[in-house]
């Protein structure tokens, strides 16, 4: 087994090898099988549900009934829950990167008083458990009529997406040498110019990665939308949860929400994968 | 070439900026992202006063009641429940999740083509929510319609009540935290293992190491602070468990899963005991911060047994 | 077209002190050098200049204007980094025209386009407009960023080891190329480098900068035949100068052993004064010689360096070294007499390092500085 040794690319075959290629398997077996499972489940017609695993014939009714295409009306409106995901997800990262690029270029560049206070401040609310802070959001939202509403939403979702925005770029400004936008100093551009033509096209990859990943974390949250929200600005996190619930659940309507609500942050993620451990670790694992 | 000779004309004013106003520069970019940071701050802040009061959802009026919510809580058999679940989730899940993503990140770190193909899909489980994560267990944990039974049948076990006792509940959201996070694990162990130095590994295999010399005496020394910052972040996040719980059984059966923050929405919201509900939250964000200390100063010390490999 | 005077600046990067209390007064069309080893504050000397550093004390002035308060941007110098901070996501054209897009040095394309042919046929490298930063050599590099610099107006260029990535030939090529550039010749320029040889070629003046303070002005002569102290003197020269410690006795110099002597017919120092003479290598000449001070020693190792040989004496048990023409015959181990001319011999006080000068230094001719050594590198 050389697999412990950087230089380990082995590609004889060798019966350890094979050990190996079989717990490989199954661990893959483990972590895609429910995925893969649920979408099969999602295209299976109601009276298909209890008969068959595997043999049947597919359908999209589960996906129009739950998008409420289909004639059969359909109690969740979960086509606005979707839409509800994307405004809050998008809002909280628009704002959070008005805000959040400048800062974390400060950070990043300059030594100033505060600076380290703020940093950690803002890297405590990663840890900081959500309902300390929802409790009194929620008292407070009652009275400034925030309570569900998207901008309710997107100013909560800043404790997920801010941190996350001024950390990373943090991170990425740093591994720029300064001397790029000194450069673009003395060529005569202003700072501000120097900053959009040298460092921002330098950063872009790294800018959309931790981006989408506060988008992904975003729409992935569930205890911000269930508490802070009712019918109106609703979630796919906790719409996706009402078609289990009821007299009669539903599984094939719930296994197609979920396959909708899963499908946005996969995509993104496999766009950004490059970028995902410096991201998920706040630039502390530079991946 | 002699652009440089024909000097343009200077106007005194141009670029002239005080330094009282450059000494504020940074402050000036900070300022929109503390003003937001401010209002994420004074709900906190209020937070923390909340639980010297006596709000209830129900009554508009509160006073201040000093200790008595810690009081009441720390001699409450439920807080002790409430810390043994937590204790008891956060460290299975985050051993479980360790063992298991090192032992993944080996496995895709030996580049055949499988762990290529295999490499690409790893993230999937994390990006999904960890609400949809959990629905999607519950479908496959299902009696009638679910498959993971069916699948057990050949096996003998056909007729496991995956949610019904506070045991199999327990292992339940565990199996499906284990789900979602070895991936994380694993990404950040193949970030450590790609960025080893071969030279180490070369005169191990010269001297005729064996691998479990090697991996016990080089690898897993210098993977420490990969290994660590993965626990660091499994470990808070763990201790802080809603989602899989609530979306599982809702704290269920019984009381078995009811873990700090089910406990205190419990209390706070759908009870409409506030303050109460807050001092739990308040005891949760001390422990996470301890917490949080004695870990990084364990992964200090780590990092610098491992620069002296 | 500028003057630049730099007055008393001192730079603290929090407890550490960057530079202190340097001034120095720079010409009009000027070509000024900087040279000193790495951590001396030579790069943060342009960064003040330019700048992009604040110092802690002290004023920059260009034109005899302050520059306190005055903009980077605004101040109307071009700087050559180090590293040559191109724009990675730029092509060369794109890097060297980047300043003509600004609005303060703004040109209409095809004048750009005119300005960046002159100036990249001029360094060679004209074929390489199209390519990215990171398909160029590191002297490449070099070129671009320096054709970035000369392309635009400026008072005071700023060059921060401009050929130190090169290698030594291409860097001996660069160094005849940058002095024949009408640019550099005509505009203020402040030059910083470590290595002597640039600093000698290039340099109208030099100041040698130690730990961030400042410790000798002058043209290149001054610095190599009346150096300020044995610093100044072990920082020209290659093979180093070497330095003999002993002591005076009735104007002769006495090596520590006892057993080496050697008159001091141009200086009056006092009996007993601790001294190191200082000999450069190239001025050495083996066996005794008419009129000129004389040392014995051993002969430890012969080493052809090119059309000369260096030979490495030992000498009351220090090794030091001549280097020689092959018609000086010489063999391990053999005795020999190494010779110096008076006028060459150096000495400074071993208690402080500094300089002791000689009696007629006031009129002494003072040869150039041997082309031999400025040829090398």
């Amino acid at each position: 087994m050389a697999s412990t040794t950087p230089s380990g690319n082995d590609r004889k075959f060798t019966f350890g090898g094979l050990v190996l290629d079989v717990f490989t398997v199954a661990y893959f077996a483990f972590a895609l099988f429910p995925i893969i499972w649920i979408f099969l489940l999602s295209l299976k017609s109601q009276d298909q549900l209890f008969t068959t695993y595997f043999a049947f014939t597919p359908t999209l009714e589960p996906y129009k009934a739950v998008l409420g295409l289909s004639s059969a009306t359909e109690s969740v409106p979960f086509m606005r829950y979707f839409l509800n995901s994307l405004i809050a997800s998008f809002g909280a990262v628009f704002i959070s990167l008005l805000v959040g690029v400048p800062a974390a270029y400060a950070f990043a560049r300059f030594k100033f008083r505060g600076s380290n206070d703020m940093l950690f401040t803002l890297l405590s609310f990663r840890f900081a458990p959500e309902l300390m802070v929802i409790i009194p959001v929620y008292v407070i939202y009652q009275k400034l009529h925030l309570f569900d509403t998207h901008l309710g939403l997107i100013w909560v979702f800043q404790l997920i997406t801010l941190p996350l925005i001024v950390w990373i770029l943090r991170s990425y400004f740093q591994d720029l040498t300064p001397e790029l936008e000194q450069s673009a100093l003395l060529d005569g551009y202003t700072r501000t110019q120097a900053f959009i033509k040298v460092v921002l096209p330098l950063v872009k990859p790294g800018l959309a990665a931790a981006a989408l990943l506060a988008f992904i974390f975003a729409w992935n949250s569930f205890i911000f939308p269930f508490i802070l929200t009712g019918s109106n600005a609703q979630t796919v996190t906790v719409g996706a949860l009402a078609f289990m619930g009821g007299a009669k659940p539903r599984y094939n309507l719930t296994a197609a929400a979920s396959i909708i609500s899963l499908i946005p942050p996969m995509v993104l993620a496999l766009s950004i994968q490059r970028y995902l451990v410096r991201g998920l670790t706040f630039g502390a694992v530079k991946g | 070439m002699s652009v440089a000779a024909n000097s343009l004309p200077r106007d005194p004013k141009d670029g002239v900026v005080s330094s009282a106003s450059r000494k504020w520069r940074p402050y000036l970019l900070t300022l929109p992202a503390l003003i937001l940071t401010i209002g994420i701050l004074i709900p906190f802040i209020q937070g923390l006063m909340y639980s010297f009061q006596n709000r209830k959802a129900s009554s508009p009026t509160w006073e201040w009641i000093g200790f008595r919510n810690y009081q009441r809580i720390l001699t409450d058999d439920n807080f002790y429940h409430a810390v043994g679940v937590t204790s008891q989730f956060a460290i299975g899940a985050t051993v479980v999740e360790t063992v298991l993503g090192i032992a993944v990140a080996l496995l895709l770190f030996r580049s055949t083509r499988l762990s290529g193909v295999f490499e690409r899909f790893l993230i999937l489980p994390l990006m999904i929510a960890p609400i949809i994560a959990t629905i999607m267990w519950r479908l496959m944990m299902q009696p009638s319609v679910g498959i993971l039974n069916y699948m057990l049948r050949p096996i003998g076990l056909g007729n496991i009540a995956w949610t019904d006792s506070p045991g199999m509940a327990m292992f339940s959201v565990i199996m499906i935290d284990v789900w979602i996070y070895t991936p994380f694990v694993a990404l950040l162990v193949l970030a450590g293992l790609r960025s080893l130095p071969r030279a180490p590994f070369e005169a191990a295999a010269v001297e005729g190491a064996g691998w479990w010399y090697t991996f016990t005496h080089l690898t897993l020394p210098m993977l420490w602070p990969y290994i660590l910052v993965a626990v660091i972040f499994r470990f808070m996040d763990s201790l802080k468990v809603f989602d899989i719980i609530w979306g599982l059984t809702q704290g269920g059966p019984g009381d078995a899963l009811m873990a700090m923050q089910p406990t205190a929405y419990q209390a706070a919201i759908p009870n409409g005991r506030l303050s109460f509900g807050q001092t739990y939250m308040v005891i949760l964000w001390v422990i996470v911060y301890i917490t949080t200390r004695i870990l990084i100063s364990v992964l200090g010390k780590a990092q610098n047994r491992a620069a002296g490999v | 077209m500028a003057t630049l005077a730099l007055t008393g600046i001192r730079k603290e990067y929090g407890k550490v002190i960057a530079l202190q209390d340097l001034s120095l007064d720079i010409k009009d069309g000027e070509f000024f050098v900087l040279l000193g080893p790495s951590g001396a504050g030579k790069t943060t000397t342009l960064k003040v200049v330019a700048g992009l550093e604040e110092p802690t004390l002290g004023t920059v002035s260009i034109n005899g204007r302050d520059m306190a308060n005055v903009e980077p941007q605004a101040r109307r110098v071009a700087m050559a980094f180090e590293n040559y901070a191109l724009y990675p996501q730029e092509t060369v054209y794109d890097n060297i025209s980047f300043p003509l897009r600004s609005k303060r040095y703004y040109r209409d394309p095809a004048e750009a386009k005119s300005l960046i042919d002159k100036v990249t046929i001029t360094l060679g490298i004209n074929h390489l407009l199209q390519r990215l930063p990171r398909e160029l050599s590191g002297g490449q590099k070099q070129r671009v960023a320096l054709a970035r610099v000369l392309v635009r107006p400026a008072d005071v260029l700023l060059l921060d080891e401009p050929l130190s990535h090169l290698d030594a030939k291409l860097r001996a090529a660069m160094r005849a190329e940058l002095k024949s550039l009408g640019e550099l010749q005509s505009t203020t320029s402040l030059y910083v480098t470590h290595d002597y040889l640039e600093a000698l070629a290039l340099g109208d003046r030099i100041a040698v900068l130690r730990e961030g303070a400042l410790v000798q002005v002058g043209t290149r002569e001054d610095l190599w035949h009346r150096p300020i102290d044995t610093f100044v003197a072990l920082a020209f020269g290659q093979p180093r100068i070497n330095l003999i410690s002993g002591a005076v006795t009735g104007g002769t110099f006495r090596h520590n052993g006892g057993d080496l002597a050697m008159a001091l017919p141009n200086h009056d120092i006092a009996d007993g004064t601790e001294i190191q003479i200082g000999l450069r290598p190239r001025d050495l000449v083996l066996g005794a010689q008419d009129g000129m001070p004389q040392i014995n020693g051993r002969v430890w190792v012969i080493e052809p360096i090119g059309r000369q040989r260096e030979v490495t004496v030992d000498i009351g048990g220090d090794t030091h070294v001549a280097v020689v023409t092959p018609d000086q015959d010489t063999a391990i181990d053999s005795l020999v007499t190494v010779s110096c001319p008076p006028s060459r011999v150096l000495v400074f006080d071993a208690a402080t390092g500094k300089r002791i000068p000689a009696r007629n230094e006031g009129w002494a001719p003072i040869a150039d500085v041997p082309a031999g050594e400025v040829a090398r590198g």
